[in-house]
C-alpha cells in the first residue's frame, strides 16, 4: 500500500517533475527552452537518485547531466542550426503512427510492470556508502571501470576527429 | 514505496523519450532524447538497488557506468553530427535519405 | 480411274497453297491459270471416275484410319458411290467454268490471286465434302466451305454491306451446323460409328431407338436446313449476293447451298427410318418453296431474285426428298446446278454489261445489244420454269410426281404454285432487262469473251441434261442401283400431271409477258387493291426485322448485360486484388524511404508485435 510518507511526496513531486520537463522538452518549439527542460528533467532523475539513497550518483548525475551534457547539446545546437526554430509537423502519418506504436509499447510494459509480482525487500540502506560503491568500482568492477576509461578514451579521439575540420 | 511506481516513472521516461527519437526532426533533439531513454534506464536500475530481489549496491556501480558510456555516446554524437552538417548543410533527421537503397 | 479418286481435291487443294504464297507476286493471268488448271484437272479426273461408274464399277470406299479412340478408330476415307460420282462432276464442271469466267468478271480487280485462292480452297473442300465416306469428315468440310463462304462473301469487305453479309451468312449457317454436330454426337452415341455405311446398318437392324433414328434424322436436316437457306434459316442467302457474282454462281447457286441436299441424301437410309422426319423434310421444303418463291415475285435485285430463286429450288429438291424421291431430289439437283449457274452467269454479265448495275428497273432492252446472253438467259429460265425439253421440266416433273405419289397432294398443290411463282418470276426478270427500252443511263459495255464461252458450256447440259430420265429412267435406276432405295415411285405417274405443271408454268410466263411486255395488265393495278400484302413480300415477310428484334435484340441486351459483368464485377475483382497488392507494394515502398526514424518507428512496431506475439497468452490468458 502506498502510504503517505515523506518518500511519497517526494517521489510525486520529483516524478512530476521530471516528467513535466520530459513532455515540455518534447512539445517546447524554441531549442534553448527544449534544452532547459531537459535540464530539468535531469535534475528530477537527480531527486529521485537521492530518495533512492544513491546520492553519489545524484551529485553525479547533475554534474554530468545537468552540466556538462547540456552544455554539449547547446554547444550542438548553436553550431549546427541557423534558426532558432525546429521544423516540426509535416508528417501526421509519421507521428500518428509513432504515437500508436510509442503507445502500444509503453501499455506493454505497463501491463508488464503492474502484472509481475516483485517480491524484493528493500534493502539496508544504511549499508550504502560512497566508499562502498568505490570499493565495488575499484576491485570487484575494476576490468569494466578500466574498458570504461578506454571507451573515453576512444570516444575522445574520435570526437575529435570527427569533428575536426577537413582540410580539403 | 513499491518498486512498481519507479518502474513506472522510468517507463513514462522511456517513452516519451522514445517518440521524441522517432519524431524529432532536428538530429540534437534526438540524441537528446537519447539521453532521456538512458536516464530513464537508470532509474530503474538504481530502483532494483534499493528494492530489488537481492538488493545491493550494485546498481548504482552499474548506473555510474551508464552515465560514463552516456556521456561518450553524447560526445560521439555530436562530432558525428558537426561531420553530417559539414557535409550536408543540414542537422535534420529526415533529409538524410542514404538508407534508401 | 475410281482408285485414284482421292486426288480430285488435291488439284485445288495445291493451287490453293500456290496462290496463297504467290498472290503478292503473281499477276491476275498466272492467278486464274493456276486455278483454272487446277480445276481443270479435277474436272477431267472426275469425269474418268464418272465414266467408269457408268460403266458400272463397284462403289469404292478408300479409307485410312485416323484417330484411335479406345475402342473406336475414326477414319478417314474417300467414297466413292453413283452420288458421289455424280456430285464430283457437278462441283467441278460448275467451278471449272467458274474459275474461267471470273477471269473476266474479276478484272482489275486487284485481289485477283487471292480470289482464286478463296476459290480453289473451296473447290477443295467441296470435292471433299462430297466424297466423305464419314460423317466425322463430312462436318470437317461442311465447316471448310462454310469458311470459304465466308470469305467469298465478304472479299469485297470494304462495303459495308458485304461485311454485314458475310458476318451473317456465318452465324445463320452456324446455328444449323450445331444441328448436324448434335446428329453427329448422337448417332456415334447410339452406333459407336462415325461411317455410313455401319451407322446405315445399325439404323436397319434396329439398334436404335425409332424415336432416337427421327432426333438424329432431324437434326441432319437442321444443318441442311443452315447450309441450304431452308426456312426459317434462309434469311442469309439473299444477303450472300453481296459477293462477287462468280461466287453467287458456285457456291450460292450450284454447289455449296445444295450441300444440305446432298447430306439428306446421302443420309437418307436414316429419313426413310422415320416417318416423321421425311414429313418435316417435306414439309419444310414446300413451305421453303412457295414462301421463297412469293418474295421472289416483287425483288427489284437481279441477283436477290436470283437468289429467292435458288432458296425457293432447294425447297423443291428438300420437297422431293421428302417425299421418298430420292432420286427425283438428286436430279433436280443436278439440273438446278447447271441452270441456276447458268443464269447466274449470264446476270453476272449482265451486270458487268451495265457497269454493275443491279437493279432490274433501270435496265431493258439488252436484247438489241447483247443478244448472246440474252439467249444464254432465256434457256436458262426455260430451264427453271420447267418448259419442255429444257432439262428443269424433266426434273420438276419427277419433284411433283414424286409428291403426288406419296400420297402428298397438299405438297403437290404447293408445289404446282410454286411453279406458277417461278415461271412468273423468272419471265418478269428477263422482261424486264432484256425487252423494252433501255431505262438505265451510260452505255451499254462489251462482255469479255472468257465470261462467254463458260455460259455457252454450261447451256448444253440446261437444256439437255433432262434427257437422262427420258425416255428410260436411266438416271434414277443408276443413282439407286445398289443403295436399296426405290428408283421411282411405285405405280404409274397419271398423265395429266406433266401437263398441269406445264400449264402453271406456262401461265406464269403469260402473265409476266401480259404485264411486262403488253402492259394490258399493270402491275400497279395488281397491288393496289391489297397494298399490305405487296408490303409484306416486298420485305421479306419482315423476318430479317422479326430475327432483328426477336433474336439479335435479346441477345444483344445479354451482350450488354455480360459486358457490364465482366466490366464491374469481374475486372473490379480483379481490380480490386490487383489494388491489395499495389497497396502493399505502395506502402512497403514508402516505408523504405531511407529515413532512420522510420526504420525505427517499423522495429519499434515489429518489436511490439513480437512482445505481444510471444507472451499473449500469459499477458491476455
Amino acid at each position: 500500500m502506498i502510504s503517505m510518507n515523506g518518500e511519497f511526496i517526494a517521489f510525486f513531486l520529483l516524478s512530476v517533475m521530471a516528467i513535466a520537463g520530459a513532455v515540455f522538452m518534447i512539445n517546447f518549439t524554441r531549442v534553448v527552452h527544449m534544452i532547459l527542460a531537459l535540464a530539468f528533467t535531469f535534475l528530477g532523475i537527480a531527486g529521485i537518485f537521492v530518495t533512492l539513497n544513491a546520492e553519489f550518483l545524484a551529485v553525479v548525475q547533475v554534474l554530468i547531466y545537468t552540466g556538462a551534457v547540456s552544455i554539449l547539446m547547446l554547444f550542438g545546437i548553436m553550431l549546427t542550426r541557423h534558426r532558432d526554430e525546429t521544423r516540426d509537423g509535416g508528417r501526421p502519418w509519421h507521428a500518428f503512427l509513432c504515437f500508436l506504436g510509442v503507445g502500444g509499447f509503453f501499455a506493454l510494459l505497463m501491463r508488464i510492470i503492474y502484472g509481475s509480482p516483485f517480491n524484493g525487500e528493500t534493502a539496508k540502506t544504511e549499508t550504502f556508502s560512497v566508499s562502498g560503491l568505490g570499493e565495488s568500482v575499484f576491485k570487484q568492477y575494476v576490468i569494466p571501470f578500466e574498458v570504461t576509461s578506454i571507451l573515453l578514451l576512444v570516444a575522445l579521439v574520435g570526437a575529435i576527429i570527427l569533428a575536426k575540420k577537413e582540410r580539403s | 514505496m513499491p518498486v512498481s511506481s519507479y518502474l513506472a516513472l522510468g517507463a513514462i521516461l522511456f517513452c516519451v523519450g522514445l517518440y521524441g527519437v522517432l519524431t524529432k526532426r532536428n538530429a540534437v533533439m534526438v540524441l537528446f532524447s537519447i539521453e532521456l531513454m538512458l536516464n530513464a534506464a537508470n532509474i530503474n536500475l538504481v530502483a532494483f538497488s534499493k528494492y530489488g530481489l537481492y538488493a545491493n549496491q550494485t546498481g548504482q556501480v552499474f548506473t555510474l557506468f551508464t552515465i560514463t558510456v552516456a556521456a561518450a555516446e553524447a560526445a560521439v554524437g555530436i562530432a558525428i553530427l558537426f561531420a553530417l552538417y559539414r557535409n550536408r548543410s543540414t542537422a535534420e533527421a529526415d533529409r538524410f535519405q542514404s538508407l534508401k537503397g | 480411274m475410281l482408285e485414284n479418286a482421292w486426288t480430285i481435291p488435291l488439284f485445288p487443294l495445291v493451287a490453293f497453297f500456290l496462290l496463297l504464297f504467290g498472290r503478292k507476286s503473281w499477276g491476275e493471268k498466272a492467278a486464274a491459270w493456276v486455278g483454272s488448271l487446277a480445276a481443270f484437272a479435277s474436272l477431267a479426273v472426275s469425269a474418268g471416275v464418272l465414266a467408269e461408274r457408268l460403266s458400272g464399277a463397284e462403289n469404292s470406299l478408300l479409307s485410312f484410319s485416323w484417330l484411335t479412340l479406345g475402342e473406336t478408330v475414326i477414319r478417314f476415307g474417300i467414297e466413292v458411290d453413283p452420288l458421289n460420282a455424280l456430285m464430283l462432276l457437278i462441283v467441278s464442271l460448275i467451278s471449272f467454268l467458274v474459275h474461267v469466267y471470273s477471269y473476266g468478271y474479276m478484272k482489275g480487280d486487284g485481289r485477283v490471286p487471292v480470289f482464286y485462292a478463296y476459290l480453289s480452297l473451296f473447290t477443295f473442300s467441296m470435292l471433299g465434302l462430297v466424297v466423305s465416306a464419314n460423317l466425322l469428315q463430312l462436318y470437317i468440310f461442311w465447316e471448310l466451305v462454310g469458311v470459304c463462304s465466308f470469305l467469298l462473301i465478304g472479299f469485297w469487305y470494304f462495303k459495308p454491306e458485304a461485311k454485314q453479309a458475310a458476318k451473317k451468312a456465318f452465324v445463320v449457317t452456324r446455328i444449323g451446323d450445331i444441328g448436324l454436330f448434335l446428329a453427329l454426337l448422337l448417332a456415334f452415341w447410339y452406333t459407336g460409328s462415325l461411317e455410313l455405311g455401319p451407322i446405315f446398318a445399325a439404323v436397319e437392324a434396329g439398334q436404335v431407338p425409332a424415336e432416337m433414328v427421327t432426333l438424329i434424322a432431324v437434326l441432319i436436316f437442321v444443318g441442311a436446313i443452315g447450309k441450304s437457306g431452308q426456312f426459317p434459316l434462309h434469311t442469309w442467302l439473299p444477303d450472300a449476293m453481296e459477293g462477287p457474282t462468280p461466287v453467287s454462281a458456285l457456291i450460292h447457286a450450284a454447289t455449296m447451298v445444295a450441300a444440305g441436299v446432298y447430306l439428306v441424301a446421302r443420309t437418307f437410309p436414316l429419313f426413310e427410318a422415320s416417318p416423321v422426319a421425311l414429313d418435316t423434310v417435306a414439309y419444310v421444303g414446300a413451305f421453303t418453296a412457295i414462301f421463297a418463291a412469293s418474295i421472289g415475285l416483287v425483288q427489284n435485285d437481279i441477283k436477290r431474285v436470283l437468289a429467292y430463286s435458288t432458296v425457293s429450288q432447294l425447297g423443291y429438291m428438300m420437297l422431293a426428298l421428302g417425299s421418298a424421291g430420292y432420286a427425283a431430289g438428286a436430279f433436280h439437283l443436278m439440273t438446278h446446278a447447271f441452270f441456276k449457274a447458268l443464269l447466274f452467269l449470264a446476270a453476272g454479265a449482265v451486270i458487268v454489261a451495265l457497269h454493275h448495275q443491279q437493279d432490274i428497273r433501270k435496265m431493258g432492252g439488252l436484247w438489241s445489244t447483247h443478244p448472246g446472253i440474252g439467249w444464254l438467259f432465256l434457256i436458262g429460265c426455260l430451264a427453271i420454269s420447267g418448259i419442255p425439253p429444257f432439262s428443269g421440266f424433266f426434273s420438276k416433273d419427277e419433284v411433283l410426281a414424286s409428291a403426288w405419289m406419296d400420297g402428298r397432294p397438299g405438297v403437290f398443290a404447293v408445289g404446282v404454285v410454286a411453279a406458277f411463282f417461278t415461271a412468273f418470276y423468272m419471265f418478269r426478270l428477263f422482261f424486264l432487262v432484256f425487252t423494252g427500252s433501255f431505262r438505265g443511263e451510260g452505255n451499254r459495255g462489251s462482255v469479255p469473251k472468257s465470261m462467254l464461252w463458260p455460259m455457252g458450256i454450261l447451256a448444253v447440259p440446261a437444256v439437255a441434261a433432262g434427257f437422262v430420265e427420258y425416255p428410260t429412267p436411266f438416271f434414277s435406276r443408276w443413282l439407286t442401283e445398289g443403295t436399296g432405295l426405290a428408283a421411282e415411285a411405285g405405280g404409274t405417274v397419271p398423265l395429266w400431271l406433266p401437263v398441269l405443271a406445264t400449264l402453271a408454268s406456262l401461265a406464269g410466263v403469260a402473265l409476266a409477258w401480259a404485264m411486262y411486255v403488253k402492259r394490258v395488265l399493270p402491275a400497279d393495278d395488281l397491288t393496289k387493291p391489297i397494298p399490305w400484302g405487296y408490303r409484306l413480300l416486298k420485305n421479306k415477310y419482315f423476318i430479317d426485322e422479326i430475327y432483328a428484334k426477336g433474336v439479335v435484340l435479346p441477345y444483344r441486351w445479354l451482350g450488354a448485360f455480360l459486358r457490364g459483368f465482366d466490366r464491374f464485377v469481374v475486372s473490379g475483382l480483379v481490380r480490386f486484388s490487383a489494388g491489395i497488392f499495389r497497396t502493399v507494394g505502395r506502402i512497403g515502398s514508402a516505408i523504405q524511404n531511407g529515413q532512420a526514424q522510420t526504420y525505427a518507428l517499423v522495429s519499434l512496431v515489429g518489436l511490439v508485435l513480437l512482445i505481444i506475439g510471444l507472451t499473449a497468452g500469459r499477458l491476455f490468458g
